[in-house]
């Protein structure tokens, strides 16, 4: 499919080959293979771009090469009590720092600060010309030029190869507590979350499993706090809210989509909590498909194996008019139902990328 | 005349206006130390009369700036003299509030504050709350991705922005983003927040709402030096506490606050430091005893934390009102906005006092000591010759000291007028040419927002002095 992989072993190669290569694809440890899929152009691999290259713990900032795997940089933070608060996805699969910006993904715990747009500070990368690029900041504020480092998130290597990142950290909650919270209904499930999301109890995560009739509810802070608010939980619902046996596996299988037996390929449908529910009913008789609710109803995470059931899933969203992203699978289809792309697109790929030297988005 | 002669087909001349007055009205903004008249000010009541009229900008290669309340503090909505002002005061609805999605779609002439207190009845409030919140507009917060005192734990502006529709200065109207807080495909909101006008104007914005915390802890604490009350935020930091805001204000600017609005703050501190937790209540509890064992470490002279709201405002007050207050100690002075890493905040003051010594110029200091976003009001008197000249030199050093510590020359007000100079000291120049691509693929004539943002010589203004009209009347203050 692709004829040809380059690692280069630092930014003076990466420059030199993004110069002399006709068509280039940037990609990092390939755990969102349709990202890549289907390219003509050389792959440049940037694992051996790969380390924290500062960290100050002080500062709540931290600053790694794109190649750096992000269980490393997890197990870094949290060392020292941090977290990267939006919870990044796929982490024991082998997500690269890079990996994860270029292909704009979040966690669960998007819900309480924001998402990998509002943790990125600043970003290096090389243009299709082959000039290294420093946009944004090392600090934790800045408003100084375009904000190209959010621009970059979710650009899957089509508007430059990043090399560099600089992140905001937060102080790591010294505890969790999960409960399950059973529902009869998904408009019951839907009332709820929303009950949860502007409720005093200022929860971490809210994430919804259709299948299993249950939200998650995550709260994260001191533990005594965490325990009062719970039992406040269990008061307002009753016999519907329990701990499930194992929350941590649980969350771990929504970071790695990975909550189903069947599930080759991953699809994110950005959805309002409304569309979420109407994609879940409209999905409900596949068998094969299975839904997972996260951030309040703002994300669809879709797990499916068959091209007939993306095929199915595929045309739901076309009627809905509403995009989805396929970040795991064996196909080249990395974008299904309806992507409306600003009219603006063309004239500012042309400008991040005047020598044609990446595909079109 | 004849140059306006569609604009007249578009606007009846009560909404088309260039009398001297309008004229001289809107000549500046926040940075006072800027003046230009423009052609006309036109005062569209509809979304369709903002694209109408900057299709005909288009058409007619003639500049536009929209303003909303003008309290850009970076001379953002500076008028530009052959060009038109788009005042976009009178879009000023909220389109619709969705209390269970916790969503906001406003016009972009909606004051910020108002946002907050219609969705209050909800529990529910508008995060980013820059010093001007009860009179800037959304329009301009977007487009500068205005700051606020809760940046560290919330984020800018950009981070509460789902989606807007805008016009674009090629006279297209886009969509960008959604009603999602998710997306997929590259970040077009977030590279619009921020844009300083110079990829056109929002027309509809779509806002993330949060719920209003349950409890707020406040505490002012005095010290006896600049130092202590910045190793105090670093010792904040280090405990692994995350406070909503943590400010200080050093001597002369709590001098100006307690003539100004009598704060109470505590009689002869060379600084005080304010930090605020919030969230539920079993939360705060925990919080307040970790946070008392930090400041008891820290050796403050005084310290007294808020009985009640009307105390937190209180305490919130003389902060707040800071800016407008130092406006009483000098006739004139800058304001800036640069960021250096938050461990260097000593190291940086004592830099500005030196640099402050040498000129002999007084510089008040008040800051996001959490982010690391100074805040010096730099004072002179405009009817002095060469004093204006003499502290821009004094900015300019400081604009450098925020640089070469690794820092940002803005940290909310944006680069607009005032540090267009600097940008290339900031970025290198294949950064630069890159971010001028880009604002050519949104603008290929120039027409919107010309000479902010990026050196040169577009838009030349008339350069006087002296505190914004609104902030005299203490209306409006300086974050």
């Amino acid at each position: 499919m692709n004829n040809a992989l380059l690692a280069p072993a630092h930014v003076d190669e990466l420059k030199a080959i993004v110069v002399s290569e006709k068509s280039v694809l940037p990609v990092g440890n390939r755990t969102k293979a349709p990202l890549s899929a289907g390219s003509d152009g050389t792959l440049i691999s940037l694992c051996s771009l790969c380390g924290i290259v500062e960290y100050e713990p002080s500062e709540f900032t931290f600053t790694a090469r794109a190649g750096t795997p992000v269980a490393e940089i997890r197990t870094a933070l949290a060392e020292k009590c941090q977290y990267l608060p939006f919870d990044p996805l796929l982490v024991e699969t082998g997500a690269t720092i890079g990996g994860t910006v270029a292909a704009g993904l979040s966690g669960p715990g998007r819900f309480r600060y924001g998402g990998i747009r509002d943790f990125v500070l600043g970003v290096r990368f090389v243009s299709g010309d082959g000039q290294l690029i420093r946009a944004g900041g090392k600090v934790v504020k800045n408003a100084a030029g375009f904000d190209i480092p959010k621009f970059l998130v979710g650009s899957m290597g089509r508007l430059g190869v990043m090399t560099e990142l600089t992140f905001k950290v937060f102080p790591k909650p010294q505890a969790t507590i999960t409960l399950q919270v059973l529902c009869d209904s998904h408009g019951q499930a839907l009332e709820r979350m929303a009950t949860a999301a502007s409720s005093r109890w200022e929860l971490d995560a809210i994430d919804y499993r259709p299948d299993a009739h249950a939200i998650f509810l995550r709260l994260a802070g001191p533990q005594r706090a965490c325990a009062a608010i719970a039992g406040e939980i269990r008061t307002t619902w009753g016999e519907d809210v329990s701990e499930p046996p194992e929350p941590s596996a649980f969350w771990q299988s929504v970071g790695e989509l990975k909550w189903s037996a069947n599930g080759t390929t991953a699809v994110k449908v950005p959805t309002t909590p409304q569309q979420f529910i109407a994609l879940q009913d409209s999905l409900a008789g596949h068998a094969q498909i299975t839904v997972h609710g996260s951030v309040a109803g703002n994300v669809a995470w879709i797990l499916l194996d068959t091209s007939a059931s993306l095929s199915a899933l595929d045309t739901q969203l076309q009627s809905m008019e509403i995009p989805g992203l396929v970040v795991r699978g064996s196909g080249d289809q990395r974008a299904v139902g309806t992507w409306k792309s600003p009219a603006i697109q063309q004239a500012v790929q042309t400008a991040m990328d005047p020598a044609g030297k990446f595909s079109t988005l | 005349m004849t140059t306006l002669d569609g604009l007249a087909s578009i606007f009846p001349p009560t909404r088309l206006v260039r009398d001297a007055a309008f004229q001289a009205a809107f000549a500046s903004d926040g940075l006072t130390a800027f003046r230009t008249k423009p052609l006309a000010v036109v005062f569209p009541e509809t979304k369709q009369e903002v694209i109408a009229a900057v299709q005909w900008c288009r058409d007619k290669r003639i500049p536009f700036v929209a303003r909303g309340s003008g309290t850009s503090l970076s001379g953002g909505s500076l008028p530009v003299a052959d060009g038109i002002v788009i005042a976009l005061n009178r879009l000023n609805k909220i389109l619709s509030l969705n209390p269970a999605e916790r969503i906001a779609v406003v016009e972009p002439g909606v004051v910020n504050l108002h946002i907050s207190n219609a969705a209050a009845a909800h529990g529910l409030y508008y995060a980013p709350d820059p010093s001007s919140q009860s009179i800037c507009t959304i329009g301009g917060n977007v487009a500068f991705n205005s700051g606020g005192v809760h940046c560290l734990k919330y984020g800018m502006t950009s981070n509460h922005v789902l989606g807007c529709e805008a016009v674009l200065a090629t006279g297209e109207v886009v969509t960008l983003g959604s009603s999602s807080v998710e997306s997929v495909g590259p970040d077009y909101t977030g590279l619009f927040c921020g844009s300083e006008g110079l990829f056109g104007i929002a027309l509809e914005v779509t806002l993330r709402l949060l719920p209003k915390p349950e409890m707020f802890h406040t505490v002012l604490v005095g010290y006896n030096s600049l130092q202590a009350a910045g190793d105090a935020v670093s010792a904040v930091i280090d405990a692994g506490l995350l406070p909503g805001a943590l400010e200080i204000m050093d001597a002369l600017a709590i001098e100006a606050a307690e003539a100004a609005v009598a704060c109470g703050y505590p009689p002869g501190a060379a600084a005080v430091l304010i930090v605020e937790l919030e969230g539920p209540q079993e939360k705060i509890q925990y919080e307040r005893e970790q946070l008392d064992e930090v400041l008891r470490e820290t050796h403050p002279f005084a310290q007294r934390v808020a009985r009640d709201e009307a105390d937190r405002l209180f305490i919130w007050k003389g902060r707040k009102s800071a800016f407008s207050a130092v406006g009483r100690l000098c006739p004139d002075f800058i304001v800036q906005d640069g960021v250096v890493p938050r461990k260097r905040l000593g190291e940086a003051l004592v830099r500005i006092e030196q640099l402050s010594t040498e000129a002999g110029i007084r510089v008040a200091n008040v800051f996001h000591a959490g982010d690391g976003n100074l805040h010096p009001l730099i004072m002179f008197d405009g009817k002095e010759t060469g004093a204006l000249e003499r502290a821009e030199e004094l900015a300019a050093k400081l604009l450098r000291l925020c640089i070469e510590m690794g820092g940002s020359i803005t940290g909310e007000h944006g680069i607009g007028m005032e540090k267009r100079a600097f940008l290339p000291e900031m970025f290198d120049a294949p950064t630069i040419a890159l971010m001028d691509r880009v604002r050519r693929a949104f603008d290929p004539e120039l027409i919107a927002n010309p000479g902010k943002m990026f050196p040169g010589k577009e838009a030349e203004s008339l350069s006087l002095s002296g505190l914004h009209p609104l902030e005299k009347a203490g209306v409006i203050s300086r974050e």
